[in-house]
């Protein structure tokens, strides 16, 4: 361990040549999204959300991927899960303000339309409600625990992912981290 | 990694475990760091939980100030979730200065109190790379080397592995630094500073993700060589001069 001043100050310069050098060497190119935009599909952030296609409860088709060009929020919840159940108000609301800018979805993990058709005529759900009768879709995403939220930005890659109720302040940061970007 | 364990029927979120553990080693090393300094262990102990009590508060507070809106009609949402809405610019500035003025009521020396936190500043560090690894949005830069690990595919450098890395050798500096007599107080600070912000230096490089300003330069880079640099100099200008220089 150094103890004299010009010892230190020998430091000094070294670490201040080298460790510009590295700064300039680590520097990013111009295209920085090329890394993402070459990444696998994943249920992982930074990566290219996992496309899917599920009939939602009107009986339409709904499809991931032809969303892009404006962020998604999915939700993986369940009727019988009493967190997802209190936080889905929450989405609801933001539906509503975010109409046109967000696409929010609630994917319905493991149950079938007759069971989720009265429940959400009774909460007032009004955004698409895709139907994952067996699964399968929760399983690519890994969803191991409900509520899961996935917010994914227009280009279709995963910006961040909660676990978890989710509040709505922290719900409507997050949308409003996607639209900024 | 590993988001989550789970336990039977319990699903527990891997990142909440992991810093719980990483708030109570870092207490017990500010504690462990304190009575080898042979400084006042309450005290220092007392330092270490207001900083990162009062940061705690303070960066749940700034966030539901700045959504006040969404909270008015949810006054519950302040005390649960605690998962996430968090400012860490308010956690930051409020947790220092708590720690600050409560050290000073105490009437600890600064530069000494530094000297025996450093190590449990490490161990937050180190708990967040931790975190992230497991559980969090980070990841490095495509690399097909013996210690890549796999992530969907893809092998990648385990950046955060690295940042766990540059912990231990701070950790190891700060040991070997205190076996010798202190020219002056602050200086096992200072040295810890000085490798754990080189090790990021170096590191960051390998992230994918990194924080990048729109020159893409990376900017945590740029802030540890700063943090470095000024360490330095201050070594350099409190240390004393040898006797050639003399």
């Amino acid at each position: 361990m150094p103890k004299s001043r010009f010892t230190w100050i020998l430091l000094f310069l070294g670490v201040l040549l080298l460790g510009s050098a590295w700064i300039l060497e680590s520097r990013e190119p111009a295209d920085s999204t090329a890394e993402a935009a070459g990444v696998a599909e994943a249920p992982a952030v930074g990566y290219l959300a996992p496309d899917f296609t599920l009939t939602t409860l009107n009986g339409q088709t709904f499809t991931l991927s032809e969303q892009r060009g404006r962020p998604v929020v999915v939700n993986f919840w369940a009727t019988w899960c009493p967190p997802c159940r209190a936080e889905i108000p929450h989405f609801q609301d933001a539906s509503v303000k975010y109409n046109g800018q967000v696409a929010i979805i609630g994917v319905d993990d493991g149950e079938t339309i007759a069971k989720v058709a009265p429940f959400a005529n009774e909460m007032g759900i009004t955004y698409p409600l895709p139907v994952d009768e067996n699964s399968i879709v929760s399983s690519r995403y890994h969803v191991n625990s409900l509520p899961s939220t996935f917010f994914i930005d227009s280009e279709g890659v995963i910006q961040k992912i909660h676990i978890g109720l989710i509040n709505q302040a922290v719900l409507e940061d997050q949308i409003e981290q996607l639209l900024a970007n | 990694m590993l988001p989550t364990i789970e336990i039977g029927p319990l699903v527990i979120p891997s990142a909440g475990l992991v810093y719980i553990l990483g708030i109570w080693l870092a207490l017990t090393a500010a504690e462990k760091a304190a009575a080898r300094l042979e400084l006042n262990v309450a005290a220092t102990y007392g330092v270490a939980v207001t900083t990162l009590a009062t940061g705690f508060i303070a960066a749940r507070l700034a966030f539901v100030a700045l959504h006040w809106n969404a909270y008015q009609q949810n006054l519950l949402g302040i005390v649960w979730p605690l998962t996430s809405g968090y400012s860490l610019p308010a956690g930051l500035l409020f947790g220092i200065a708590g720690g600050f003025f409560y050290g000073r009521a105490k009437q600890l020396p600064a530069a000494r109190t530094l000297d025996a936190l450093a190590p449990s500043l490490i161990t937050l560090l180190m708990t967040v790379s931790l975190a992230d690894f497991l559980a969090g949005p980070g990841y490095g830069l495509r690399a097909d080397l013996p210690w890549s690990i796999d992530l969907f595919g893809v092998r990648r450098h385990p950046v955060q592995l690295y940042e766990l890395l540059g912990g231990f050798l701070a950790l190891a500096g700060w040991w070997l630094a205190r076996r010798s007599p202190q020219p002056f107080p602050g200086r096992l600070f200072l040295v810890s500073t000085t490798i754990y912000g080189s090790t990021r230096l170096v590191t960051d490089a390998f992230r994918a993700n990194a924080w990048l300003s729109t020159d893409g330069y990376h900017l945590l880079q740029i802030i540890s060589l700063l943090a470095v640099l000024l360490s330095l100099l201050l070594l350099a200008y409190l240390s004393p001069p040898s006797v050639a220089e003399q």
